[in-house]
C-alpha cells in the first residue's frame, strides 16, 4: 500500500506536466482551431532556457522562471506567425503539416545548437526560500522538493489561468473567440491579438513545465516528441478545447502510466496512453467528459 | 503517350546507370528509389484519398522487420519476403484504417502518429523478438533459384539496385493502375466530398480501407528490399522522422498528383548528397521546406507547374 501511494504520487507529478502542456494545446485548438504539433517543442525550449538561466547565468529561481516564460512566449509568437496568420482561410490539414514541419525545424535546430547529450537542470532547492522548508516526506511517500514544485506550480498556474479566463476582458475575448470567431470579431474582439496571446500563454505554460521537469528528468532535443503525443492524448481524453477536462485527464494519464510501469511493465508505460487514445477516439470521440455535439 | 516515352526513357537510363556511375552513386540512386516507392504509396492515401497519415515509417519498418525476422527464423528468401512484407504491412494498414474510418483531420493525424510511435516502441523494446535497439542483421543470401535452377547471385550492390529498380517500376505501375481505376476515382471522390461520394453510392468504407491497405503494402515492399539491400534493420530507421521525410516529399512535390511525390522524393533524397558537410542538417532543411511549401505553394511543385501551364 505504501508503495502504491508512492507510485500514485509520482504519477501526480508527471501528470502535472501533462496538464501544463495539454492546457496550452487545448486552448490553442479550442480558440484558434490550430492543431499544434510543435507544442512539445515549447516544452523542450523551456527546458533548455531553464538550464541556460540556472547553470550558465546562475540566476535565482524567480528570475530564471521569468526568463523561461519570456523565451517560451517569444517562441510561441514565432509559432503564431507561422502557423496561424498565413493559414486562416485554409483547411485544417495545412496547419497540421506546417506545425509538423515546424516541430522538425525546432528539434533539429536544438540538436545542432545544444547537441544530443541530455542535460539536466541543477535546481539547488536549499537556496530557494519557501521551497526549502517543505517536507520531503508525506507519510509513507517520499517526494523531493523539485518534484513537489511541479504539482504546486501546476495548481497555481491553472488557477491563475482560470481566473484570467473567467474574470478579465482578455479572458472574455478568448472565450468569445472559442465560441464563434466571426461573431467575436463583430463584437469588437481583436482576433489577431487574441491569437498572439493564446499562443504565448500556451507556450509559456509548456515552457514552465519543461523547465521544472528537467530538474527531475533530462532535457534533450527530441524530448518534446513524447510530451506532445502525451499532451494530445490528454487533450483528446479531456475533449478537444476543454480546459477542465484536460486538467483531469492529465493527472489521470500520469497516474495510469505510473501504475502501469510499476505493476505491469516499464516498456508498456508509454504505449498504454496511445492505446487509450485510439479506443477513446473510436468509442467516445468527444472525450471522456465532453458531450457529443452534432454539426453538419 | 509523351509521358509513357519519358518514363520508358528514364527507366532505360536507370537500368544502365550502374555501368555509367560508381558504386556510391548507385547506392544513392537505390535510396532515392526506396523513397520514390514510399512517397508514391503515401500519396495514394493522403493525396488521392485525402486521409492524412504520418505512419509511413511504421509500415516501412513492418515490411523490413518481416523480412529480417523471417530470414532469421525460417531462412526464407527475398521472393517469399516480398509478398509477406506487403501482406503484413497491408494488414496493419487495415488495422490503422479501421479507426480512420470514423476520424477526420487532426484526430486522424494524431492516431497515425500514435500508431507510428507504438510500432517504433514495440520494435525497439521487444528485444527477444526484434533485436531491440541493436536491430537484426540478414545473412548473406545464397544464389537466387527458380525451380531448382540457379538464376543469378543476389549479393552485389548492382543486383540489389536492379531488383530495387524492378520493384519500383512494378510498384509505380500498380499505383498508376490503381489511381486510374474505378477505385482510384472513388478515392478522389471521397477526398473531394465524402458526403457526396456516399450519396452517389460509393462505398466510402471500402474506399478508405483500400487506400490505407495499398499505401501500407507499398511501404512494406520498400521495407523488405531495404532490409535485404542494407543487410539489416535497426529501429531508428523507422522513426517518425522517416514519416516526416516522406510527408515532406509528398507535400513539396505535390499532393494528389502522380509525378509530384516522385519529384519530391528525388529532390529531398538527393539534397543531403548535395549539401556535403551540411548533410547533418538535412532534417532541419526538410522541416523548413515543408513549412514554406505548405504556406506558399500548398499544391507543391507539380501544382505550380500545372498552374503555369494553365495560365499560358
Amino acid at each position: 500500500m505504501d508503495l502504491f501511494l508512492q507510485y500514485f504520487a509520482n504519477g501526480i507529478v508527471t501528470g502535472s506536466t501533462y496538464v501544463l502542456v495539454a492546457v496550452g494545446l487545448t486552448l490553442i485548438f479550442g480558440i484558434l482551431g490550430v492543431v499544434n504539433f510543435a507544442h512539445g517543442e515549447f516544452y523542450m525550449i523551456g527546458g533548455y532556457a531553464g538550464v541556460f538561466s540556472v547553470s550558465v547565468l546562475h540566476l535565482p529561481i524567480l528570475p530564471a522562471i521569468g526568463l523561461v516564460l519570456a523565451a517560451a512566449a517569444v517562441v510561441g509568437l514565432v509559432a503564431e506567425v507561422i502557423l496561424y496568420r498565413p493559414m486562416k482561410n485554409r483547411d485544417a490539414t495545412s496547419s497540421i503539416i506546417s506545425s509538423f514541419g515546424l516541430a522538425v525545424v525546432f528539434q533539429n535546430a536544438a540538436l545542432a545548437v545544444m547537441g544530443s547529450q541530455p542535460q539536466r537542470l541543477d535546481l539547488d532547492v536549499s537556496r530557494i526560500p519557501v521551497l526549502s522548508h517543505l517536507p520531503t516526506e508525506f507519510g509513507p511517500v517520499f517526494l523531493p522538493q523539485q518534484r513537489t514544485l511541479l504539482p504546486v506550480a501546476m495548481v497555481l498556474l491553472i488557477a491563475l489561468l482560470y481566473l484570467v479566463l473567467r474574470y478579465t476582458w482578455t479572458g472574455l475575448s478568448l472565450r468569445a473567440m472559442a465560441q464563434n470567431t466571426t461573431m467575436a470579431r463583430l463584437c469588437g474582439v481583436r482576433v489577431e491579438r487574441v491569437a498572439v496571446v493564446t499562443f504565448m500563454v500556451g507556450a509559456a505554460l509548456a515552457g514552465i513545465a519543461g523547465m521544472l521537469m528537467s530538474s527531475i528528468f533530462f532535457v534533450y532535443p527530441i524530448v518534446g516528441n513524447m510530451i506532445a503525443l502525451k499532451a494530445f492524448t490528454v487533450v483528446i481524453l479531456g475533449g478537444m478545447g476543454n480546459v477542465a477536462g484536460a486538467a483531469v485527464a492529465g493527472l489521470l494519464l500520469g497516474v495510469t502510466e505510473s501504475l502501469t510501469s510499476a505493476y505491469i511493465s516499464n516498456a508498456a508505460r508509454d504505449i498504454v496512453g496511445f492505446v487509450f487514445v485510439i479506443l477513446v477516439l473510436l468509442f467516445r470521440p468527444q472525450g471522456l467528459f465532453g458531450r457529443s455535439v452534432d454539426r453538419s | 503517350m509523351k509521358s509513357l516515352l519519358v518514363s520508358l526513357g528514364t527507366t532505360v537510363l536507370l537500368v544502365l546507370a550502374p555501368f555509367l556511375v560508381g558504386g556510391y552513386e548507385t547506392n544513392v540512386l537505390m535510396i532515392i528509389l526506396f523513397f520514390v516507392i514510399l512517397a508514391v504509396g503515401l500519396d495514394l492515401v493522403s493525396g488521392y484519398c485525402g486521409q492524412f497519415s504520418f505512419a509511413t515509417g511504421s509500415f516501412y519498418g513492418l515490411g523490413a522487420y518481416t523480412a529480417a525476422i523471417m530470414s532469421r527464423d525460417l531462412g526464407t528468401s527475398i521472393w517469399i519476403h516480398l509478398p509477406a512484407g506487403a501482406l503484413v504491412a497491408g494488414l496493419f494498414g487495415l488495422l490503422l484504417g479501421m479507426p480512420a474510418l470514423r476520424l477526420k483531420g487532426h484526430f486522424l493525424a494524431i492516431v497515425t502518429i500514435a500508431f507510428q510511435t507504438i510500432v517504433y516502441l514495440v520494435i525497439s523494446q521487444w528485444t527477444s523478438f526484434t533485436g531491440g535497439q541493436v536491430g537484426l542483421t540478414l545473412s548473406n543470401p545464397g544464389p537466387v533459384r527458380l525451380f531448382g535452377m540457379t538464376l543469378f547471385e543476389l549479393g552485389s550492390l548492382r543486383s540489389y539496385y536492379w531488383l530495387t529498380l524492378a520493384m519500383t517500376v512494378i510498384c509505380l505501375t500498380v499505383a498508376w493502375r490503381l489511381v486510374h481505376s474505378r477505385l482510384g476515382r472513388e478515392w478522389i471522390a471521397i477526398r473531394d466530398d465524402e458526403t457526396l461520394a456516399a450519396a452517389v453510392g460509393i462505398n466510402t468504407t471500402r474506399g478508405k480501407l483500400t487506400a490505407f491497405i495499398a499505401s501500407a503494402a507499398l511501404a512494406g515492399v520498400a521495407g523488405v528490399i531495404t532490409a535485404h539491400a542494407l543487410r539489416g534493420v535497426t529501429p531508428n530507421d523507422f522513426m517518425i522522422w522517416t514519416s516526416a521525410t516522406v510527408v515532406a516529399m509528398v507535400v513539396i512535390g505535390g499532393r494528389g498528383t502522380f509525378i509530384g511525390p516522385i519529384i519530391g522524393a528525388v529532390l529531398l533524397a538527393t539534397l543531403p548528397e548535395l549539401l556535403g558537410r551540411f548533410a547533418e542538417y538535412k532534417l532541419l532543411i526538410y522541416g523548413m521546406l515543408l513549412v514554406i511549401a505548405v504556406t506558399l505553394f500548398p499544391d507543391g511543385l507539380a501544382g505550380l507547374w500545372q498552374a503555369r501551364r494553365v495560365t499560358r
